[in-house]
């Protein structure tokens, strides 16, 4: 550090100190902005991890691997090959299976009606492997009626509570399942209700029934096919390093051009949408906060320079020029916001994690169960610590108190130093 | 081989603009002061005083005419060079000491040398031996604010030559001081003008600073109207 630069963050410093009142006004906003930014924001991170967590589970994983096409037609004719699902599992698990990914499971979707005496209701089956999708999915833990599907099921249905009342059915009731097979034709499946589930999601509800993925592939004529291979990660932050070596992985393998593989963000675009808009909503907010928080600021770094006019004329007179005199006023913006930007990120970490470090409780507002987008809202929100979010945090408050310290700055700048001079007389 | 005069200005004018009124501060000066020399400046308010002593510091900028300081012009100068020159060849002693408040006497005097970055030892010694020849011993670690105006004017007095600078200029440096304050600060820079050599340019409507300066320039309206060699009173 050369010898102006220390006297400057001497002088900075010293400067704070001198009006403490004033400086310690201006930092409490700041403590409390930072502690407010880094809460909505760690809290905003638990809610939407949670969301993608609980939709994900519902639908093909944080990643899905299909053929190309499928997203878009969700037919049969869109399915992977029983070869090319064993290139996929095959390519997953060479050289290890990547530690980031806790779950793969094979599905077999068909849109499809169900039949019984009581009438007909179009649902979405699922053919599933029963071991590893009690594992991946969270149906399993909403069982309503009996229980989820188990290894050695072959005429078994796990039917949503909504279907089931709609079809007049009752747990070991038989009814039928009619759909199109791989060959084009309508093929038909009789299976039993072993169990019930509810998700609250009603459109759910009322249409998905689980079968196993052996009973569905004999049925629809395309035994060891799969529509997708979903992938569950531990978390959605490692979605694009994992999807980038899966693919990596894949095109080593002929037929890979056939596959491709979806983030949740493409498999789930209403979700991405909700996801987007609550960070542009909280965004704004903290924008707006910050602005208010930032006039404050220039009020007090403008205030201490206007009362310190002669003191800057002093220190030109002395050997500073006029840019090391505004870059003292920039250092006293940036020490005082960053130190107290620092200490209320500190502040707001602190408390949630003491506070609500297990999750927050929001069941008391929350009378019934709250579901968008196909996704059910969990009464308790665990806050999610990430250290980016802290960077992030940090340097927004550095960037608000250079942005808030640039005019002050610009009058010390401008000060004409046998002009403060005069005020002597 | 002659050395550079401490100052010299050639021809110096300083002309505001004041609404529609142009007022014409300094006129054409011309002067010349050697090394060593303990020179003021009188005549009565708006003679123009202060703003010479601005434009000999650069501290303003002459509508017309030269400045050199110790053989450098500073006319020709921008805003960089102006800042190293007034830190490595001027002091400056103001009227109302100007101290900064949130440093110590010490550290006070020292800010000429800290910005040059003087190591710490040497700074120190420097400065210490200053407020033991100027009666300020022990009073180092005080604030401006605990000091009376006359130890405020000497802390100040120290940091315009603690750094051995060619010329320190001085506004009205007795203005605010009783008599007997006054006395002991102007006894102060007659002693470091006598041992240091240090040039002393004061600007003042002070009659005791007069009796006691070498050369007196009187200014009316701007202009020198004498320019006198006198033996101060002290040395009668």
């Amino acid at each position: 550090m050369s010898s102006k630069t220390a006297v400057i963050a001497k002088l900075a410093l010293r400067n704070l100190r001198r009006q403490a009142r004033r400086s310690l006004l201006t930092a409490a906003s700041m403590i409390a902005g930072g502690a407010l930014l880094i809460f909505s924001l760690i809290l905003g991170d638990g809610t939407h991890e949670q969301w993608i967590d609980s939709a994900v589970r519902m639908a093909d994983g944080h990643l899905a691997v299909q053929s190309v096409g499928f997203q878009d037609s969700r037919a049969l004719k869109d399915r992977i090959p029983s070869e090319s699902r064993g290139l996929v599992e095959q390519a997953l698990r060479q050289g290890g299976f990547p530690a980031n990914i806790n779950d793969m499971v094979p599905r077999l979707a068909v849109t499809g009606m169900a039949s019984s005496a009581a009438g007909a209701r179009p649902a979405r089956i699922l053919g599933v492997d029963p071991v590893v999708e009690a594992a991946f999915s969270v149906l399993d833990e909403k069982v309503r009626q009996g229980r989820y599907l188990q290894s050695g099921d072959r005429l078994a249905a796990f039917v949503g509570i909504g279907l089931l009342e709609a079809l007049d059915l009752r747990l070991g009731s038989k009814f039928v399942l009619t759909a199109q097979d791989a060959g084009g034709e309508i093929a038909g499946q009789l299976v039993r209700v072993v169990g019930t589930f509810r998700t609250g999601i009603p459109e759910v509800d009322r249409s998905l029934l689980h079968i196993p993925l052996s009973t569905a592939g004999a049925w629809l004529g395309c035994s060891g096919d799969v529509t997708s291979i979903g992938l569950l990660l531990g978390n959605s932050e490692q979605v694009p390093q994992t999807r980038s070596s899966l693919r990596q992985r894949l095109s080593q393998h002929p037929g890979s051009e056939e596959l491709q593989v979806l983030s949740w963000r493409e498999s789930l675009p209403e979700l991405d949408a909700a996801v987007k808009i609550d960070d542009f909503s909280n965004y704004l907010f903290q924008g707006i906060l910050f602005g208010i928080i930032a006039l404050g600021i220039v009020n007090t770094v403008l205030m201490s320079v206007m009362y310190r006019r002669r003191e800057f004329g002093v220190l030109q007179a002395l050997g500073l020029t006029p840019g090391q005199s505004a870059s003292l006023v920039l250092v006293e913006g940036l020490f005082l916001t960053v130190l107290s930007g620092t200490i209320g990120i500190a502040l707001g970490l602190s408390v949630t994690w003491f506070l609500w470090g297990e999750g927050l409780d929001l069941s008391s507002m929350m009378n019934n169960e709250w579901t968008f987008s196909g996704v059910v809202m969990e009464p308790v929100v665990v806050p999610r610590f990430r250290v980016a979010r802290m960077v992030q945090g940090l340097s927004f408050i550095f960037l608000i108190g250079m942005l808030a310290s640039l005019y002050p700055a610009l009058r010390a700048l401008r000060i004409d130093v046998a002009e403060t001079m005069k005020f002597e007389r | 081989m002659v050395g550079n005069p401490a100052l010299r200005t050639e021809a110096v004018w300083k002309v505001f603009h004041q609404e529609a009124e142009e007022v014409r501060a300094v006129r054409g000066v011309t002067l010349t002061i050697q090394p060593g020399e303990f020179v003021v400046l009188a005549g009565p308010s708006g003679s123009g005083k202060t703003t010479l002593l601005n434009l000999i510091g650069g501290l303003t900028r002459p509508t017309d005419g030269r400045v050199w300081v110790d053989g450098l012009e500073l006319t020709r100068m921008g805003s960089r060079e102006l800042a190293r020159m007034r830190l490595e060849k001027l002091g400056f002693i103001f009227q109302s000491y100007n101290l900064l408040p949130v440093l110590s006497a010490l550290e006070n005097a020292e800010f000429p040398l800290l910005l040059r970055g003087m190591e710490r030892d040497q700074r120190e010694r420097r400065v210490r031996e200053l407020f033991q020849r100027t009666g300020l011993a022990g009073l180092e670690h005080r604030r401006p604010g605990k000091l009376s105006g006359g130890q405020q004017q000497r802390v100040a007095v120290i940091r315009a030559v603690v750094g051995e600078p060619a010329l320190v200029l001085a506004d009205e440096p007795t203005a605010n001081l009783d008599s007997a304050a006054s006395d002991i600060l102007l006894t102060v820079m007659e002693e470091l003008n006598r041992d240091l050599g240090t040039t002393f340019i004061f600007a003042t409507h002070d009659s005791r600073l007069m009796e006691r300066s070498r050369r007196l320039i009187h200014l009316v309206d701007g202009q020198i109207v004498s320019d006198q060699w006198q033996e101060s009173r002290r040395e009668q």
